[in-house]
């Protein structure tokens, strides 16, 4: 009875997160939904959560706050009177009782508002300077807030709203551009997925065709392709992936493709080996004595002899390449608007996670990665050990 | 086995060959020029016709091909766009530092590995073998900048023991021994770094090797020979062990050289890892043409550098038809 | 952003900024006459490319001046740190939507008008850049004299645009794309290029949005970020619909010449929108050579119209710079216009206690060259800007011309049988010595600028190309006659460095002299970079430190 490796139930988890998850969840990830690097909602407990309400007219909205000053703070809407008043104002209560003019609305029948704390304008206002981001004064401590339209001519209508960007997110917290890290998190799944399995795949198409053939065919061919594997392993992988990405663009099945080629050397060399026994094999000889096309050969006897140590090889390529996609990424090397954990780390890195201690930006794609190594290197070591069970046992090297 | 040699030293000379070429077509092919990319409106078309005659941006590209082959054959890769002084220059005092991170790392990751891998196929079955086993898993599977940013922020930020960047305090203590101190504790991190997840792998491959030797036949007979373990280790494992060893030793060197361009990045070091990264970022093709080709050169070097080594310390093989691995 | 600012900063802004040396606290107006320095003795020009890490070294007290902070998140660590001043200026920066003009629907009026009506500034400042940006209506920096504030794009109307293009025949399809006047298809999809996210995050991010402004009036654009290169040579090949694009310009408007006049529309000039209108183009010539600074505000003002009337391109913001000065230290000076990491600064900085220690300025990058013939970045020049001086710098609170190396000078305008020519006689100061201790003259700044001249070298060869003739009627008086007549001829030549006469004449290959590796003989501690700023340049240690010390015979010092 086989039990089931602990890695297929892992990369069927990280499937089902990578593409079917994402079905399910509604907006772009690329939008933003809190403040700029928000803390994880299970961590912070004194960070306020995302608020919105409406403000009526009248008394207004009170609403209770017993967290620490927000990062962020926007009211918007119109204000309509019953005429035109003399002087109307939008007041802040804050808990400590005292009584804040957020706006002035005199003078109009109609008043449009669109104020938000980034604005320097909005920071003068208040009195803060113009790096104070601190909205310290409107929350100055734990208790009740009020936000009310006093006006000498009653309100008609208001649709005025306070949203406050919150400071918790989700389970990995936002990015400095307040996007939540968790959907990016996902999203980078499906492309390390993606280009790791694409990748090798290519690689493993011309690693393939090339050991076989070189394998088989002897003479002129072998000795060309030989050369070609040489030429290819002699360059430095690293710094020819980085010239490459900088010359042919950013793209990400121009990546693929560049990692494809850079990759098939192995294959090519393990496939070619067995592929100069496998022609001696009698059955072999047998089939080139009836006339058999060597096509023929190679498609229907060749390729199954070296497919199972074959899907090992691409299973234990797999790591190597999304190591090198992370790298390229991580440089800045890689197509921006695609979303990699190892951009994610490159945004961290270019925007202030280290200044803001912003771990939670850091870790989710660092581990992710290490997380999808492991489970393809375990992946390949079942399949190796499948294909020649002598690799079985003492101590699963 | 003169024969042979000239083959591959043929073989060698014709990668060079191809890299020279695929080096120059590959930088030509970028779009655009560092003179268009001088954005400053007061330089009138004329004064970047000037521009382009300084860089000899106006010669035919036959022309410019042979010009390119010449210089590179005497190590003259042109002067860099950016900074106007010879690409050869450049790397070249950036070397020192690339080589001071590299080398102590290398050794120190290659010692520690090995004596952990001997370690681990000593005591087989037993917790330092797990120990040994997972180590290697890890540190083939963490992205290596990863770690290194981790460790940065653990230690450099959180807990300030390091420092942030760079390798050198400002201003630089006097006296020598102070010197190499602060050299020393500036590259702490980075080689420490890159020792942790090198060693892992070393250790795996090490013990890996060592398993199949004490298997093999010779060593059992050995053993009905009734020599001790520890010479029989020592004696005959281990010199068995050498030559795969040592091969893998100078093959791993130009991997080593993609690690320095990822960790000079972490660390703000001021080497040629870093500077590669700068001039493919910064279309400066003289220097990422001549930084590049000096990577190759050093790849190809250690290739052939292993081929020979190896038949010195491992007689069984000779040269002969080069059988794939 | 950042690549794109250093390389546009190379001849222009940075002079200003490098070279200039204000003197006034914020809002005072101080007289050069009163200011007595630089005060610190040795200045460490150190190299931090990593924003986190300069952050954290200012916080640790290993940096006293860091400039040019960019990062939201690091303006906001810093000010909730009592230990730090910061000051915040406007600059010459701006950033802007560009047109091919040469192709449809481009080259209709009233779709670009209705284009920028479309561009939602004020939100995208505030959401792009936490509002350490202001919108940008303008086409010259408005912190520039010339500046005409009434000549200004559209506001933000998008229901003024549809009716604008409704009323001149435009309608739009059943998917709410254009269709001309007359036209039967409507527009095709078209693209803004931009730089990339890796190059300048910001930018890209500003590219799609603006993007989405158009679309919602029914022009059909779509992002298309390009590595750097490829998109000026797009651009350099017409390829194009629309651009976004940073400037760092400074404060004379004749950089309009460049931008808009018919006959830069060139490969290698940079009309890149392809304006061809003859009346621009007469306006422009006759900014381009007016004789004085009266004619040169009308001029200025009237070129601003035609081009607010033409909308070639549309302004959408100019970035604000931010710096932090540790409280460890006064003396520093700040103008609306400046922020505190300036020269003047620098002049007149001392410790707010305790004994002289050395001052720590960070780098954001590592100077490249530190030969000022090739020298082009930013950095290059904040480090040369310590040695070298120019005959006028710049008054940081209304940016017009302060007196340097020169005590006062003349514009004239002249005539002879050859036209009309431009003479600039500058009287120079006689207590100013070279760091090598010899006297400087006016032999010395006629030896740079006809040094510059005959080598033709790139980087001045616009300030210098239009020179005459140089004289010198005695040590202390320069003259100076151009070939033709324009005023910002003062401020080519007057922002022009001057080098010792001495040393150019051993210089043998400008491109390959390297100042910083050869000393002087006889003078210990001197190397060839030398000239008679307020600092000496005595060492540098690539990708870690530049250091300085004080000259102690510079001429504001108090003997």
């Amino acid at each position: 009875m086989r039990r089931f490796r602990w890695s297929a139930w892992a990369l069927l988890l990280l499937l089902f997160s990578g593409f079917v998850l994402p079905l399910f969840l509604v907006g772009d990830p690329r939008e933003p939904v809190a403040s700029p690097f928000a803390r994880p909602a299970w961590v912070g407990r004194n960070q306020p959560p995302a608020l919105a309400f409406s403000v009526p007219p009248g008394e207004g909205k009170a609403f209770a706050w017993s967290w620490d000053a927000p990062r962020g703070l926007s009211v918007s809407g119109e204000v309509e009177f019953a005429g035109v008043p003399g002087a109307a104002r939008l007041t802040w209560e804050t808990p400590s009782g005292e009584i804040l003019v957020l706006a002035d609305l005199s003078g109009q029948e109609t008043a449009t508002l669109d104020l938000d704390a980034r604005d320097m304008a909005f920071r003068a206002s208040l009195g803060l300077s113009p790096f104070d981001e601190s909205l310290e004064g409107l929350f100055d401590g734990r208790g009740t807030i009020r936000v009310r339209i006093e006006s000498d001519v009653p309100v008609e209508k208001s649709s005025l709203s306070v949203r406050i960007p919150g400071d918790r997110w989700g389970l990995f917290g936002t990015d400095q551009r307040g996007r939540d890290v968790f959907r990016l998190f996902l999203a980078g799944i499906r492309v390390s997925l993606l280009v790791g399995v694409l990748a090798v795949l290519v690689s493993t198409v011309i690693g393939l065709s090339a050991g076989l053939l070189g394998g088989y065919v002897g003479g002129v061919v072998d000795a060309l392709l030989m050369r070609a594997v040489d030429v290819l392993l002699s360059i430095p992988l690293l710094p020819i992936l980085m010239v490459l990405a900088a010359l042919w663009g950013k793209g990400l099945w121009q990546l693929v493709l560049i990692l494809g080629l850079f990759s098939w050397m192995g294959t090519a060399r393990t496939v070619r080996s067995m592929t100069l026994s496998f022609r001696e094999a009698p059955y072999v000889e047998a089939l080139r004595a009836i006339g058999a096309p060597t096509f023929y050969i190679l498609a229907r006897h060749g390729v199954p002899t070296v497919l199972p140590l074959l899907l090992a090889n691409i299973a234990l390529g797999v790591p190597g390449v999304i190591l090198s996609e992370a790298a390229l990424a991580y440089l800045g090397l890689s197509d921006p608007r695609v979303i990699s954990w190892g951009r994610m780390l490159h945004e961290a890195q270019s925007f202030g996670a280290f200044t803001t201690g912003a771990w939670w930006l850091l870790l989710p794609p660092g581990l992710g990665i290490a997380l999808l190594c492991f489970v393809f290197m375990d992946l390949g070591r079942a399949l190796e050990e499948w294909a020649d069970p002598r690799l079985k046992g003492g101590g699963g090297a | 086995m003169r024969g042979y040699w000239a083959r591959r030293l043929g073989g060698a000379a014709c990668v060079v060959a191809i890299v020279l070429v695929a080096n120059f077509f590959l930088f030509r092919l970028m779009p655009g020029d560092p003179v268009s990319t001088v954005l400053d409106p007061r330089f009138s078309p004329q004064a970047k016709a000037e521009l382009e005659a300084l860089y000899g941006l106006d010669r035919p590209l036959a022309v410019q091909f042979l010009i390119y082959l010449e210089r590179t054959a005497t190590f003259d890769f042109g002067l860099s766009f950016a900074t106007q002084r010879p690409v050869l220059d450049e790397i070249l005092s950036r070397l020192p530092n690339t080589l001071a991170l590299l080398v102590p790392a290398y050794l120190l990751s290659v010692l520690l590995g090995t004596a952990l891998g001997v370690l681990a196929a000593r005591r087989r079955g037993r917790a330092a073998e797990k120990a040994v086993l997972s180590a290697g898993a890890i540190s083939f599977s963490f992205p290596s900048f990863f770690v290194q940013m981790v460790l940065l922020l653990v230690f450099a930020y959180v807990f300030p023991v390091f420092p942030l960047r760079g390798s050198l305090s400002i201003p630089p203590p006097q006296g020598t021994w102070p010197l190499l101190a602060d050299r020393v504790w500036h590259l702490a991190l980075p080689i420490g770094s890159l020792v942790l997840l090198g060693f892992g792998g070393w250790a795996l491959t090490v013990r890996n090797l060592v398993v199949k030797v004490m298997g093999e036949d010779f060593m059992v007979l050995a053993r009905a020979k009734g020599i001790g373990e520890r010479r029989l280790f020592w004696g005959h494992a281990f010199r068995a062990v050498l030559p795969p060893l040592v091969t893998l030793f100078l093959l791993s060197l130009p991997g080593v050289v993609s690690g320095a361009v990822l960790t000079e990045t972490v660390f703000s070091l001021h080497g040629v890892g870093r500077f590669l990264l700068d001039s493919v970022l910064g279309q400066d093709y003289p220097a990422a043409g001549g930084a590049f080709y000096l990577l190759t050169l050093i790849t190809v070097a250690s290739n052939l550098l292993a081929d020979f080594l190896v038949q010195f310390t491992d007689p069984r093989i000779r040269t002969g038809e080069r059988t794939s691995t | 952003m950042r690549k794109v600012g250093m390389r546009l900063s190379g001849a222009i802004g940075l002079f200003a900024l490098a070279l200039s040396f204000a003197l006034p606290a914020p809002g005072a107006e101080v007289k050069a006459e009163s200011l007595r320095g630089p005060r610190i003795g040795e200045l460490y020009m150190v190299v931090v490319r990593d924003p986190d890490a300069a952050v954290l070294a200012l916080e640790r007290g290993k940096l006293d001046v860091l400039g040019d902070v960019t990062r939201p998140s690091d303006i906001r660590r810093i000010s909730k740190n009592t230990g730090f001043d910061l000051s915040m200026a406007q600059g010459f920066h701006m950033a802007q939507v560009g047109f091919n003009l040469r192709k449809s629907p481009w080259n209709a009026p009233e779709l670009r008008r209705a284009a920028a009506m479309a561009i939602p500034r004020d939100r995208l400042v505030r959401e792009l850049f936490s509002g350490y940006s202001a919108p940008l209506t303008t086409y010259l920096p408005p912190l520039s004299p010339y500046c005409d504030k009434a000549a200004s794009a559209p506001r933000f109307d998008p229901e003024g645009a549809r009716a604008l293009l409704g009323k001149a025949g435009w309608t739009w399809d059943s998917s709410g794309v254009l269709v001309p006047p007359k036209g039967k298809s409507p527009l095709p999809p078209a693209t803004i290029l931009s730089p990339t996210a890796g190059v300048a995050p910001t930018t890209a991010e500003l590219a799609d949005r603006i993007a989405g402004s158009l679309r919602e009036i029914g022009i059909p654009v779509k992002a298309e970020p390009l590595d750097f290169a490829a998109m000026i040579q797009r651009i350099d090949e017409h390829k194009f619909d629309l651009y976004l694009m940073a400037w760092q310009l400074s404060r004379d408007p004749d950089s309009l010449y460049a931008f808009y006049h018919s006959s830069m529309d060139v490969k290698g000039g940079y009309n890149q929108t392809g304006l061809k209108d003859a009346k621009v183009d007469r306006l422009l010539e006759d900014l381009r050579y007016v004789p004085d600074e009266p004619a040169a505000r009308v001029a200025a003002k009237a070129a601003q119209k035609a081009l607010a009337d033409r909308i070639p391109i549309i302004p959408i913001y100019t970035r604000f710079s931010v710096a932090a000065v540790s409280k460890g230290w006064k003396g520093t000076v700040s103008t609306k216009s400046m922020t505190a990491d300036n020269s003047w600064s620098l002049l007149s900085m001392s410790p707010a206690s305790g004994p002289m220690k050395p001052l720590y300025w960070a780098l954001g990058d590592e100077p490249r060259t530190l030969n000022p013939f090739t020298a082009s970045t930013a950095t290059d020049w904040q480090v040369l800007g310590m040695v070298y001086d120019t005959l006028l710098t710049v008054n940081p609170n209304d940016l017009g011309d302060l007196p340097w190396l020169a005590r006062s000078w003349k514009v004239e305008t002249v005539k002879d049988p050859g036209g009309r020519h431009t003479r600039l006689t500058f009287a120079l100061r006689r207590d100013v010595f070279w760091q090598d201790g010899s006297p400087f003259t006016a032999k010395d700044a006629r030896a740079t600028l006809l040094f510059l001249k005959k080598n033709a070298i790139p980087r001045y060869f616009d300030s210098v190309r239009d020179i005459a003739s140089v004289s010198v009627p005695d040590a202390h008086t320069l003259v100076v006659t151009m070939k033709n007549v324009s005023y910002w001829h003062l401020h080519s030549i007057g922002g022009t460095p001057i080098f010792p006469a001495a040393l150019l004449g051993r210089v043998k290959d400008w491109r390959s002299w390297q100042p910083a590796r050869n000393s002087v003989p006889g003078k210990a501690g001197l190397t060839e970079l030398y000239g008679t700023g307020p600092f000496v340049f005595r060492e540098v240690r690539p990708g870690d430190y530049v250091r300085f010390s004080r000259n102690e015979r510079f001429w504001l010092i108090p003997r």
